[in-house]
C-alpha cells in the first residue's frame, strides 16, 4: 500500500465518502424498485382482493348453512369408517406384507420375461434371413428358436400368475377399505358446493392458505420474480380491429382498463364502489354472448381515453361535469393528460362512439341521443353549409326559393329573415342576424339593409301575386279543422300556438310531428291562393318538396285553406320592415365591390350604378356570404360552394386547432368548444376587432342544451378513429336497407306508421290502431311487391274505415320506393323477388274445408267482396277480400290468420275460429262441420291454408276507392265519434 | 415596489433587446479585458460579484427568481415543465461554477501580486496519482452521479409528447434544450450560416484553442488577470452567446416563436410587426429610391464588399496597426486562426444589433441561391 503522505488527497476520507455514496445508492436503488412496483393498479388489485374474499366469506357461510346438521352426521360416519378399518390393522398388515413379496416376484420374473423376449425377436430375425439363403443352416436356427420359445413361454405363465395374485390381494384390500370410500364420497356429494366454496377461498384468502402456499402466494409478486406468475398484474386486452393512429401507422389498442375496472363484467359487483362498479349493460357490452364482447372491442373502443394507462391520470379520465371535474381534483390530484390526442370521452357524449362501427344510421336502438343529433343535423341542414364526409346533406333542408313570389310577399321576407322567431318561435330557421357579434349600431344598420337588399335579389324580376279573389280559396274552416285532423296532416304538421305545449324534439315521436312547419300565421306569411294550390298538388310548385299529395278534393281543400289562413300572428305584422338606408347601402355596395377592385374602380362602378343595382348586387354578395343557399335552392346559386368548415372529421381536430377566441374562460376541450359553438355561434368572436365582412357568420338555432348535447355528441362521431372491417356493423347491413330506412326517414313514414316498432304518433293523436294508419310491422313478407309499388305510386282505398289517407308522394321515383320496398323485406329477411302466382286444387278437401270456415267466420260482417258491401256498419269495415291475391303472399296470409293480434297488435281482426279434433269427433261432427272439414281430422294449419286458398278465389272488383269514397259522400262521416269503447286516455288532447 | 410592478419590469428587461445590451455593455466591466475596465471594475465594486458574499448573493438571487415564478401561473408552466429541469440545472451550476474558478483565480491573483505561488501549487515535485487520487474521486463522483440519474428519473417522468404528426407540429417547436442557443441564432442568421456554419465554428474553434493559445501563464492554476482578454473573449461566447440565448430560448419564447417575459401569459394571438429589410432593399430602394438592379451581384454588391471587409480587410488591418504586437507574437497562422473565429462570433452580436436598430434582415441576400448572409 501507498504511504498516506505520499497523495494529495486523505484516503481514509475518501473511503468514508465512498461509503456514504454506495449506501445513498444502495438506498436509492431500493426507493426505484419501491417505486417500480408501487403502480395505482396494485392498490386497485388488492382492495378488489378483499371484496373478492368478502364474497367468497359469504359464499362460503351460504353453502354451509345449507347443509347445517348434515355435516357433523357424515363426518362422523366417515369416521366410524376409519375406524373399523383401523380395527382391522392386523389383517391389513398381513395382506400388506404378502402384497410386497408378491410385487417382487412379479418384478423379478417381468425382468427375465423382457430380456427373453428381446432374445427370442433376435433369434427369429436371424431365422427369417437364413431362410432366404441356402444351405441348412437355418434348420440350425429353427432348433434353436424353438428351444427358446418354449422356455419364454414357461416364463410367461410364471409372470402372469403373479399378476393374477396380486389382483386378488389388492381386491382384497379395497373391499377393506370400501366402506371408508364411500362415507367419504357420500360427504363430498353433500358438501360438493361447500368444498369448492372453502377452495376459491383458500385461493384469495391468505389467511386460509397453508403456510408454503401463503409463501407462494407472497414470492409471486415480488420484484423481479414476478415476471413468472404474479397475482397482482396488468389486465389486458388486445383488441386488433380498434386502432389507434400514430400517424405514419395504427396500432391495436391494448385496453388495461381492466387491471383496475376489476368487476366490470362481473354481476357480483353491481353495488361496489368505483373502480370495481359493474358495468351498467351487460347484455349488450362485455360478456362474450353479448353483441358486443371485451374480446373484439375492448373498452376504449367506446370510450376512448389512453388504452395502455394504468392510473387514474394516466388513462386520460375525462370529468363529465365541472362538480366531477372537482371532485375528481379532490380525490385523485385528476389533471388532464396533456398530449393524449383521444381523452375519454365524457360519460355523456360515449355514445359518438356508437357511429364508429354504426355508420349511416341516425335510428340505432339504444342511441338514442346520436340518432337525435344526426336527425338535427339533417333537419337543421348543418351539412348545407359543413360538408360531413360521413353523413353527406340529401338535399336541402329549407324551402325552395326560387318561386317565393307565388307564396309570400317582401315585407314578411324580410321580417322573417330578420328575426324568423318571432313569426314561428319553433322554426328551424337559424337566426342569422341580431346576433351578439352585431351589435354595435355600425353593424345592426349594415345588417337591415343587407335583409333588405336579400328580399330585394329573391324577389327581384319576379311578380307579387296578389289574390285578386281570395275568398274564391277560402272554404269552410271549420271543417277544414276536421279535415286537419282526420286526414293525416298531423303526420307531419302541428299547429299549436303555446310554446309550452309544442312538441319537443327530445323523443323520436315528438320529432315526427316536426317533420314539417308548424302551421301557425298562415294568414299572415302566404297568399289563399298559393295554399290552395300548394295543398292540391305540393310538387308543382316545388318538386323537391317532402310533402306528398293528399289528393284533396277542391272543395276539401278550400276548407283546409281557410283554417289554416284564419290564423294571423298581428304582433310580427305589426313589426316594421327592414329597409335599405342608401347610405349604408353604398357603404355595403363599396365594400363589396373593393373586394375584387382596387378603391378607384370600386368607386368608379359603384357610381355608374342604379339603386336597384345596388340593392340586387348586395342582395347576390350577401346570399353568398351567410350562406343562405346552405339550405334553400335560390335562383344563381345552384352550385355555390358551402361556407362553412368541413367537418367530416372534426372529432379528431387537435384541440389547438380550434380558435377559443381571446377569452379564457372555457375549457379547452373540444366538446366544450362545440357546445359554446352551438349555444352562442358568434362566442369566438368576442372581444375581438373584425371589420364587418370578416365576422363570424354561424346563425343561431336556438338548440335547446339537450339538442346542444346531441348535436355536440354527433359532431364528436364525425372522427378518423378507424376500425377493422369486422367490427363495421353498419358493412353488414345490406345498402338498400340503409338507404331504404334514410328515405323513410326523410319522407317521415314513422309519422304515420310504425316501422321497426319505432314512430306512428298519428296513430295515437287519432286514438285508435285500427282507425290510424296501419303498423307495418312485417310488411316486407306480408305484401306482394308488385302491388306494393303499384300502390306507392298511386294508392287506392285497401281500409275502408279510415278517413286518414295515404298521401301520394309523386317525388319519389320507382328506385327509391324499390329501395324502400327492398328495406322492408330486408327488415323480415324476405329475399324472394318474384312469385310465382299462389297454386291452390278447389276440389281438394283443404280447400272446401276452408271454405266452410269461412263460412262459419262469417267475414262478410266486415269485410267487402268487390263491391259487395260488408253487413255490418262502416265503422267495422275491414279491407276487400278480393284485393287479397294481388296484394298479399300467402305465407303471410296463414300467419296472419292464425293470430292476428301478434302480427299487427291493437286489430280488430278475430283469429277465425278452428275446430278441435275433439269437437270433430263427436258423433254429429260430419252434420255441423261437413266432411271435408272432418276429413282435415283436426289439421288447423290445413284449415287456415283452406281458408287462404279460398280466399284466393274471391273475385271481384279490387279498387273499391270509389264506391268507398262515393259512400261517405253521402253518409259522412262521423262514426269514430260513437266508438265509446275505443275513447282513451289519448283522445283528450285532439281536436276530435 | 410591489411584485407585480416587479414582474413587468422583469418582464420589460427580459426582452432580447434590452437583456442582450445590458449583458454585452456589463460583461466587460465584470470580466475585465483592459486596465479602464479594471479600474471602474475595481472603483464600482463589481469585482465583489468573485467573492463569498458575491457568490451567496448570486445564488440567492437566482433562486428568488425562481420562486417567485414558481408561484406565478404563467412562469410555474415553463418553470416546471419537465423538458426545462435541465435549464434549471444549468443556470445553477453555471454561475457555481464561473463563480468558484473566478473566485480561486481572483484569490490567486493576489497571491500573485504578492509574489506568493499560487494556492494550487504544492513543492517542486507537484504530482497526483492517477490511482487511487484521480480514479477514486471520479468513482465516488460516478456513483453520486447515479443516484442523481435516478432520484430524477423517479420525480420526474419523461417529458414524451403525442405521437409525431408531420401535419401538426406543436407551437412552438422548440429544439432539445441544449439546441435552443443554436434556435435562437436562426432567429437572425440564415439556416446554413446559423445550423451548419456556426456550429462547426463553435466546435473547430474549441479545438483550435489549445493550438492558439501560446500564454504559458495560467497553466495549472487559476488566475484571471494574466489572461484576462482571453478569459474574456471566451466568457463572453459562452455565457452571453450561448448560455443566455438558451435561457431566451427555453423561459422567453412562445408561440409563434414570439418573445413572451417570464411572467407573462403566453397568448397564441401575439403579433408582431415584422418590417425587416435587406441591406439591397435599404441601398437601392430607400436611399437611391430605385428599383432593385436586375443583376443580383450589383444589386447584393454592397453586402459582397462590407463582408469582404469585414473578413478579409480588417484582420489585414489591424495586424498592421491595433493588433500589430499581437499579429507579430502570434504569428501570421495562429494570427488569421484567431481573427477568422473571432470575427466569425462578434459577427452574431453585430447581425443581431443590425436587426434590432436596422430591422435588416440580410447583408447578401440571393434567396435565388439560397445564399444569404
Amino acid at each position: 500500500m501507498f504511504k498516506n503522505d505520499e497523495r494529495y488527497w486523505d484516503i481514509n476520507l475518501l473511503n468514508k465518502w465512498f461509503a456514504i455514496s454506495s449506501l445513498v445508492f444502495l438506498a436509492v436503488i431500493v426507493w426505484m424498485f419501491i417505486d417500480d412496483n408501487d403502480d395505482e393498479f396494485k392498490e386497485y388489485q388488492k382492495e378488489f382482493r378483499k371484496l373478492q374474499v368478502d364474497i367468497a366469506k359469504n359464499n362460503l357461510e351460504e353453502e354451509q348453512s345449507l347443509v347445517k346438521g348434515k355435516t357433523e352426521e357424515f363426518e362422523a360416519a366417515l369416521e366410524k369408517a376409519v375406524k373399523i378399518f383401523d380395527q382391522k390393522s392386523e389383517e391389513v398388515k398381513n395382506i400388506n406384507s404378502e402384497l410386497g413379496e408378491l410385487r417382487a416376484g412379479f418384478y423379478n420374473t417381468n425382468l427375465t420375461y423382457s430380456a427373453t423376449k428381446a432374445k427370442l425377436d433376435v433369434l427369429k430375425f436371424e431365422l427369417e434371413s437364413a431362410n432366404l439363403k441356402s444351405g441348412n443352416k437355418a434348420d440350425e436356427i429353427r432348433q434353436n428358436y424353438e428351444q427358446k420359445l418354449a422356455s419364454f413361454d414357461e416364463i410367461k405363465l410364471n409372470k402372469e400368475q403373479y399378476e393374477l395374485d396380486i389382483a386378488a390381494l389388492e381386491r382384497q384390500l379395497k373391499g377393506l377399505k370400501a366402506d371408508i370410500k364411500s362415507a367419504q364420497s357420500d360427504r363430498d356429494i353433500v358438501l360438493k358446493q361447500v368444498d369448492l366454496a372453502q377452495n376459491k377461498l383458500s385461493l384469495l384468502d391468505r389467511s386460509e392458505m397453508s403456510f408454503m402456499n401463503k409463501l407462494g402466494d407472497i414470492v409471486r409478486d415480488l420484484p423481479i420474480l414476478d415476471f413468472m406468475d404474479p397475482y397482482y398484474k396488468v389486465k389486458q386486452t388486445v383488441v386488433k380491429d380498434v386502432l389507434y393512429d400514430v400517424n405514419f401507422t395504427a396500432m391495436p389498442a391494448v385496453d388495461r382498463c381492466t387491471s383496475c375496472h376489476l368487476g366490470i363484467a362481473n354481476p357480483d359487483f353491481k353495488n361496489a364502489e368505483q373502480p370495481y362498479t359493474t358495468h351498467p349493460d351487460l347484455d349488450l357490452y362485455l360478456t362474450s354472448k353479448s353483441p358486443h364482447p371485451e374480446e373484439s372491442f375492448g373498452c376504449t373502443s367506446c370510450h376512448s381515453g389512453r388504452s395502455r394507462g394504468t392510473s387514474f391520470i394516466s388513462s386520460a379520465h375525462t370529468p363529465n361535469t365541472p362538480q366531477q371535474k372537482k371532485e375528481w381534483k379532490d380525490k385523485y390530484h385528476w389533471k388532464p393528460v396533456k398530449h393524449w390526442l383521444q381523452p375519454m370521452l365524457p360519460t355523456r357524449y360515449t355514445q359518438a362512439s356508437c357511429f364508429k362501427c354504426h355508420q349511416n344510421t341516425s335510428d340505432l336502438a339504444g342511441a338514442e341521443k346520436i340518432n337525435l343529433g344526426l336527425t338535427l343535423i339533417d333537419r337543421s341542414g348543418c351539412n348545407g353549409c359543413h360538408v360531413s364526409g360521413n353523413w353527406e346533406a340529401k338535399g336541402k333542408s329549407g324551402p325552395d326559393l326560387r318561386k317565393l313570389n307565388e307564396k309570400s310577399h317582401p315585407e314578411w321576407v324580410s321580417k322573417w329573415i330578420k328575426n324568423p322567431r318571432s313569426f314561428r318561435y319553433n322554426t328551424r330557421m337559424p337566426h342569422i342576424f341580431e346576433q351578439a357579434n352585431q351589435e354595435k349600431p355600425n353593424i345592426a344598420k349594415r345588417n337591415i339593409t343587407e335583409i333588405a337588399s336579400i328580399t330585394h335579389y329573391l324577389f327581384e324580376d319576379k311578380e307579387v301575386k296578389k289574390s285578386i279573389n281570395p275568398s274564391k280559396y277560402l272554404g269552410n274552416p271549420a271543417n277544414g279543422q276536421n279535415l286537419f285532423s282526420a286526414i293525416g296532416c298531423m303526420g307531419c304538421h302541428v299547429k299549436e300556438q303555446e310554446p309550452a305545449l309544442a312538441p319537443s324534439p327530445s323523443t323520436f315521436k315528438e320529432l315526427t310531428k316536426l317533420q314539417g312547419p308548424n302551421l301557425i300565421g298562415m294568414g299572415s306569411k302566404v297568399t289563399p291562393e298559393w295554399l290552395f294550390n300548394w295543398l292540391k298538388k305540393p310538387h308543382e310548385y316545388m318538386p323537391s318538396t317532402k310533402m306528398p299529395d293528399l289528393r284533396l278534393s277542391d272543395s276539401d281543400a278550400r276548407d283546409i285553406t281557410a283554417y289554416l289562413y284564419d290564423n294571423k300572428n298581428y304582433d310580427f305584422d305589426q313589426l316594421d320592415a327592414p329597409v335599405a338606408n342608401d347610405e349604408v347601402l353604398d357603404e355595403l355596395t363599396l365594400d363589396w365591390l373593393m373586394k375584387m377592385n382596387p378603391e378607384k374602380y370600386a368607386i368608379e362602378k359603384a357610381s355608374k350604378m342604379s339603386k336597384n343595382d345596388k340593392m340586387s348586387f348586395v342582395g347576390e354578395k350577401s346570399i353568398r356570404h351567410y350562406g343562405c343557399y346552405g339550405c334553400h335552392n335560390i335562383d344563381g346559386f345552384m352550385d355555390a360552394k358551402p361556407i362553412g368548415v368541413e367537418i367530416t372529421q372534426e372529432g379528431s381536430k387537435p384541440v389547438d386547432k380550434f380558435d377559443f377566441g381571446l377569452y379564457h374562460d372555457i375549457p379547452h376541450t373540444i366538446h366544450d368548444w362545440i357546445e359554446n359553438k352551438l349555444r352562442t355561434p358568434r362566442i369566438y368572436d368576442r372581444g375581438k376587432e373584425s371589420g364587418p365582412l370578416d365576422l363570424l357568420r354561424m346563425p343561431n338555432f336556438h338548440f335547446s342544451e339537450e339538442e346542444i348535447e346531441a348535436v355536440t355528441m354527433a359532431v364528436l362521431s364525425f372522427n378518423t378513429d378507424k376500425v377493422g372491417e369486422p367490427l363495421l356493423a353498419h358493412k353488414k347491413v345490406p345498402e338498400s336497407n340503409k338507404e331504404g330506412h334514410r328515405l323513410v326517414k326523410k319522407y317521415n313514414c314513422q309519422g304515420c306508421h310504425l316501422i321497426e316498432n319505432r314512430g306512428g304518433q298519428l296513430v295515437e293523436q287519432i286514438g285508435s290502431p285500427e282507425y290510424g294508419p296501419p303498423n307495418l310491422h312485417s310488411q316486407g313478407r306480408k305484401t306482394n311487391p308488385n302491388w306494393l309499388i303499384k300502390f306507392f305510386n298511386n294508392p287506392m282505398t285497401v281500409r275502408p274505415n279510415l278517413q286518414v289517407r295515404m298521401p301520394s308522394f309523386h317525388q319519389i321515383d320507382d328506385r327509391e320506393w324499390d329501395t324502400i320496398i327492398k328495406y322492408f323485406q330486408s327488415i323480415d329477411d324476405e329475399n324472394t323477388g318474384y312469385r310465382a302466382p299462389h297454386q291452390y286444387v278447389e276440389s281438394s278437401s283443404k280447400f272446401k274445408a276452408g271454405e266452410k270456415v269461412h263460412e262459419i267466420g262469417a267475414c262478410n260482417n266486415c269485410h267487402f267482396y268487390g263491391t259487395k258491401f260488408p253487413t255490418q256498419v262502416a265503422s267495422t269495415w275491414a279491407p276487400n277480400l278480393a284485393l287479397t291475391k294481388e296484394r298479399l303472399n300467402p305465407e303471410w296470409v296463414v300467419d296472419w290468420l292464425r293470430n292476428p293480434q301478434e302480427i299487427m297488435p291493437g286489430t280488430k281482426m278475430p283469429a277465425p275460429y278452428l275446430p278441435t279434433p275433439d269437437v270433430l269427433e263427436t258423433s254429429d261432427a260430419l252434420d255441423v262441420w261437413g266432411r271435408d272439414l272432418v276429413k282435415l281430422k283436426g289439421n288447423q294449419e290445413a284449415m287456415l291454408e283452406g281458408l287462404r286458398d279460398y280466399m284466393w278465389n274471391i273475385r271481384g272488383k279490387v279498387d273499391i276507392s270509389d264506391e268507398v269514397k262515393d259512400y261517405f259522400d253521402e253518409n259522412g262521416y262521423d262514426f269514430s265519434d260513437g266508438n265509446d269503447e275505443d275513447e282513451d286516455e289519448d283522445w283528450g288532447d285532439d281536436d276530435w | 415596489m410591489s411584485i407585480t410592478a416587479l414582474k413587468s419590469l422583469i418582464d420589460t428587461l427580459s426582452a432580447p433587446t434590452i437583456s442582450f445590451t445590458i449583458l454585452t455593455v456589463i460583461f466587460p466591466f465584470i470580466f475585465p479585458p483592459s486596465d479602464w475596465f479594471e479600474k471602474i471594475h475595481r472603483k464600482s465594486g463589481l469585482w465583489r460579484v468573485w467573492t463569498k458574499l458575491g457568490g451567496v448573493i448570486g445564488m440567492i438571487l437566482i433562486t428568488a427568481f425562481f420562486v417567485i415564478g414558481y408561484f406565478d401561473p404563467y412562469f410555474n408552466k415553463t418553470l416546471t415543465k419537465a423538458d426545462n429541469f435541465p435549464i434549471v440545472l444549468m443556470i445553477y451550476s453555471m454561475w457555481f461554477y464561473i463563480w468558484l474558478g473566478m473566485f480561486k483565480a481572483y484569490r490567486n491573483d493576489i497571491r500573485l501580486d504578492q509574489g506568493l505561488k499560487p494556492n494550487e501549487y504544492n513543492d517542486p515535485d507537484d504530482k497526483v496519482l492517477v490511482w487511487p487520487d484521480l480514479v477514486y474521486i471520479e468513482f465516488i463522483a460516478l456513483i453520486l452521479f447515479q443516484v442523481f440519474l435516478i432520484v430524477w428519473s423517479i420525480i420526474v417522468a419523461a417529458p414524451i409528447e403525442e405521437p409525431a404528426n408531420p401535419a401538426a407540429t406543436p407551437n412552438p417547436s422548440k429544439a432539445p434544450w441544449y439546441f435552443l442557443g443554436l434556435q435562437e441564432m436562426l432567429v437572425y442568421y440564415d439556416p446554413w450560416i446559423a445550423g451548419v456554419l456556426l456550429p462547426t465554428f463553435i466546435i473547430v474553434g474549441l479545438m483550435a484553442i489549445p493550438y492558439v493559445d501560446i500564454n504559458k501563464k495560467g497553466d495549472g492554476y487559476y488566475s484571471f488577470r494574466e489572461r484576462r482578454v482571453g478569459m474574456f473573449i471566451f466568457m463572453y461566447g459562452w455565457v452571453v452567446l450561448w448560455l443566455f440565448l438558451i435561457i431566451i430560448g427555453t423561459f422567453f419564447r412562445g408561440p409563434n416563436w414570439n418573445f413572451f417575459g417570464p411572467f407573462e401569459y403566453w397568448d397564441i394571438h401575439k403579433v408582431e410587426a415584422l418590417t425587416n429589410v435587406n441591406l439591397s432593399e435599404l441601398l437601392w430602394v430607400k436611399w437611391f429610391n430605385q428599383g432593385l438592379p436586375s443583376n443580383i451581384l450589383i444589386r447584393e454588391g454592397l453586402g459582397f464588399v462590407i463582408t469582404g471587409l469585414y473578413l478579409f480587410v480588417l484582420p489585414v488591418v489591424l495586424a498592421k496597426t491595433y493588433l500589430k504586437d499581437m499579429y507579430e507574437a502570434y504569428g501570421p497562422t495562429r494570427f488569421v486562426t484567431i481573427m477568422m473565429l473571432g470575427l466569425v462570433m462578434l459577427a452574431l452580436p453585430i447581425k443581431m444589433y443590425l436587426r434590432w436598430v436596422f430591422n435588416l434582415q440580410y447583408i447578401i441576400a440571393i434567396p435565388e441561391w439560397f445564399f444569404n448572409i
